[in-house]
């Protein structure tokens, strides 16, 4: 886990390179200075001439040479690494001002030690998935397939991944339709369309759901310039609840190695507000409450209730 | 624009239209329903002149509801309908010649229109000639647009204010060919209108007499 | 979901009264390019646009008096878009002078029940045809280049053959009644594209 950076340059090289740069800059200003004296005083013109155009040639020469010194050692200076650790960030070291602004050393503290506790996590995690605290042993939905360790980074993942994973859970249910777009970088945003009941929208962090807003089949889901509205919540109370439990179930559903099982729990959970205005709730057997139809799916079963008759 | 059904009810034993309307209102209230404005439909009634072939022209009806103040629709009844913007009637005016409008069978409903959760309801007082005939009550539960999926949902509600005046499932769902599936437009709010309309036209019988 | 204004009374007849102001011309097919080169430049900067749409002509015979006439148009590039129904009433007979021809025009977009309805209504369509074309506009003037075809087979619009070799091209305007700078208006860019067309009043009667 060091971050040195790489220095690949070659410091003598370098100094000479430097050096050679100086004695560039002298031989040039010779030149401008013979020229700017003019002609020495000899006693024939031929001969202030010649004396001239001599010492012309003279400078000249030394200057092509000190050129061709200089070329040489820069192809021996080599480049420094090219993988910085932050990249763009590493452009702060060249602050001077160290001891006012100490950003960043600052920064490659923080990085340094998010790196650790996100491997110490991942080690944690692993060894405590061994000692399930769950009663039931399968995750929800009987369709995850148990995968082996993914890639230990599972916040920088390749966008053909995630795009694989995402079209092969669109095709498990045939009322659900995902569609795939990336309107702000490489963060997908999904625009899930279940039958003709509710519209959700979203949004992801290369795998993992960040943020969800259900509205209804009919709203309208575009903003005034045309791009996917991932803010303005639904105009009916019903989605307004709906978007609530989502974002309950977001909670819920969290598996930090496996982050595609937990796309496919919340899809099936979703999925199951296919009757949303069909089945009434299951404790107290009325569609209505308050208004509001049985908006809250319970985790494990599914089964409908409202949300002020759950448990 | 959500799945929507219009009914009758029949004005109360003894008691006027308004006290019938008052009534309603106070159940509403008691649910914890808000008022929000108000609200009409009217309808006025066309027939074609000059009909060569001698049989009983059909009769075009064309309805303008407060909901959508911007459009009109023009529709035959139990048969294709359609709408248009604002300037549909100006073309009307223009077929004068060949189609009257029959002013005396303009039907206008207007009353107040209420709001509870994601349920609007609007409660009229259907007039003929500025005289009141009935009343209509329009439910519309507006985060649905399958009437199949929600219909139940809906009679529930309408159960808790209009008790034993709750209507079954309107008929312009039922017949059409593709089933309770389909999602709802504006054309099957003014077909359920059209039908109440023409139930009132046939009355009568002032409401309040009692006598059928 | 606020309640939306109520007003008193609905909108009945006697509103605005537009007017339709109208010049027209033709291209044969070979010049269409310098007419369209030409447009590009006089009229306002923007890509012109391309259309077709297909028009039905609809007649209801009364029992005294000229047949109603209504023309409705779909757009066959956007299926989805409503329909658009056109009323033009008979031209007005002012002066001679008048510089275009100028007729009552009413404009309703209506949805897709309208053929039906019009069948209901007792409307019988006359012919129908598929214009395809393009486009333009300077401030409130429209041109339109257009190019007519005949529907071979009653229905299908994609059978159609050209009605001649040429282009229609029309100069329309339209503006509520009483205004009578638009036809001076009308009338200088009419010369800005001579010789290249020749856009003049015609009086559909002549044609009859």
């Amino acid at each position: 886990m060091a971050d040195v950076m790489n220095v690949g340059v070659n410091l003598e090289a370098f100094s000479l390179a430097i050096n050679a740069i100086q004695a560039l800059r002298s031989s040039v200003t010779r030149v401008f200075d013979s020229l700017k004296d003019g002609m020495k005083n000899k006693e024939t013109l031929e001969g202030r001439e010649k004396v001239f155009i001599t010492e012309f040639q003279d400078n000249l020469q030394s200057v092509n040479r000190d050129l061709n010194e200089l070329e040489r050692l820069s192809t021996l200076v080599g480049r420094p690494s090219e993988s910085h650790p932050l990249h763009n960030s590493g452009l702060l070291s060249l602050d001077p001002v160290q001891d006012k602004t100490p950003l960043y050393s600052q920064l490659l503290q923080a990085y340094k030690w998010s790196n650790k506790l996100q491997y110490h996590a991942g080690l944690a995690s692993s060894l405590l998935n061994q000692q399930s605290l769950k009663r039931s042993a399968n995750q929800m939905g009987t369709s995850a397939k148990r995968r082996p360790k993914v890639q230990p980074s599972t916040l920088v993942l390749p966008i053909q991944y995630v795009d694989d994973v995402i079209s092969r859970i669109g095709r498990m249910f045939p009322d659900m339709s995902i569609e795939l777009f990336r309107p702000n970088g490489t963060s997908a945003v999904l625009l899930v369309t279940l039958g003709k009941v509710l519209k959700a929208i979203v949004v992801m962090r290369s795998l993992f759901i960040d943020r969800t807003i259900v509205r209804g089949f009919h709203e309208n889901i575009y903003s005034e310039d045309g791009k996917l509205d991932i803010w303005s919540k639904s105009n009916y109370q019903a989605f307004q609840k709906v978007t609530d439990h989502a974002t309950t179930a977001l909670l819920h559903y969290q598996l930090p190695q496996m982050p595609d099982v937990v796309v496919r729990s919340f899809m099936t959970w979703l999925r199951s507000y296919i009757k949303l205005f069909q089945n009434p709730c299951q404790r107290c057997g009325k569609f209505l409450q308050e208004g509001l139809p049985p908006t809250w799916r319970d985790f494990r079963t599914l089964e409908a209730f409202h949300d002020t008759c759950r448990q | 624009m959500g799945v929507t059904c219009v009914c009758q009810v029949p004005v109360s034993e003894g008691k006027s239209v308004q006290q019938t309307v008052d009534i309603l209102h106070k159940k509403l209230e008691q649910l914890g329903a808000v008022k929000q404005g108000n609200f009409w439909v009217d309808c006025e009634t066309y027939h074609a002149t000059g009909n060569a072939t001698g049989q009983p022209s059909k009769l075009l009806y064309v309805m303008h509801n407060s909901e959508t103040p911007l459009s009109c629709m023009a529709l035959f009844e139990g048969g294709p309908g359609l709408s248009a913007d604002a300037n549909f009637d100006v073309l009307m005016v223009k077929l004068k010649s060949h189609f009257q409008n029959a002013k005396g069978h303009k039907v206008e409903s207007r009353g107040v229109r209420y709001r509870y959760c994601d349920f609007l309801v609007k409660i009229g007082t259907v007039a003929m000639s500025s005289s009141a005939r009935g009343i209509s009550v329009e439910v519309e539960y507006c985060a649905c647009v399958i009437p199949g999926d929600c219909w139940n949902l809906m009679k529930e509600f309408m159960q808790s204010f209009l008790g034993s005046n709750t209507p079954e499932l309107p008929t312009v769902f039922t017949s059409k060919a593709e089933g309770l599936s389909v999602p709802v437009d504006c054309m099957d709010t003014m077909s359920q209108y059209l039908e109440l309309f023409g139930r009132v036209r046939k009355q009568q019988v002032l409401p309040g007499s009692g006598v059928r | 979901m606020e309640a939306p204004p109520v007003s008193v009374m609905p909108v009945t007849g006697g509103a605005i009264n537009m007017m339709e102001y109208l010049l027209q011309g033709s291209v044969l097919d070979q010049s269409l390019e310098s007419l369209l080169h030409r447009l590009r430049g006089l009229c306002d900067n923007m890509e012109p646009e391309s259309f077709a749409d297909h028009e039905l002509v609809y007649l209801l015979k009364g029992q005294q008096g000229n047949p109603f006439l209504l023309r409705a148009r779909r757009s066959l590039l956007h299926p989805p878009a409503p329909w658009h129904l056109r009323y033009l009433g008979q031209p007005e007979v002012g002066d001679k002078s008048r510089l275009a021809l100028v007729r009552n025009c009413v404009d309703v977009s209506a949805s897709h029940g309208l053929p039906e309805v019009l069948n209901e209504m007792g409307f019988r369509m006359d012919h129908e045809f598929v214009a395809k074309g393009q486009l333009f506009r300077k401030g409130g003037m429209k041109v339109v280049v257009s190019k007519l075809s005949r529907v071979l087979v009653p229905g299908n619009t994609e059978n159609t053959e050209p009605l001649s070799l040429s282009y229609l091209v029309e100069l329309s305007v339209l503006a509520p009644a009483g205004q009578d700078t638009v036809s001076e208006d009308m009338r200088s860019f009419a010369e800005q594209l001579k010789p290249l067309v020749h856009l003049e009043k015609i009086d559909p009667k002549r044609l009859m």
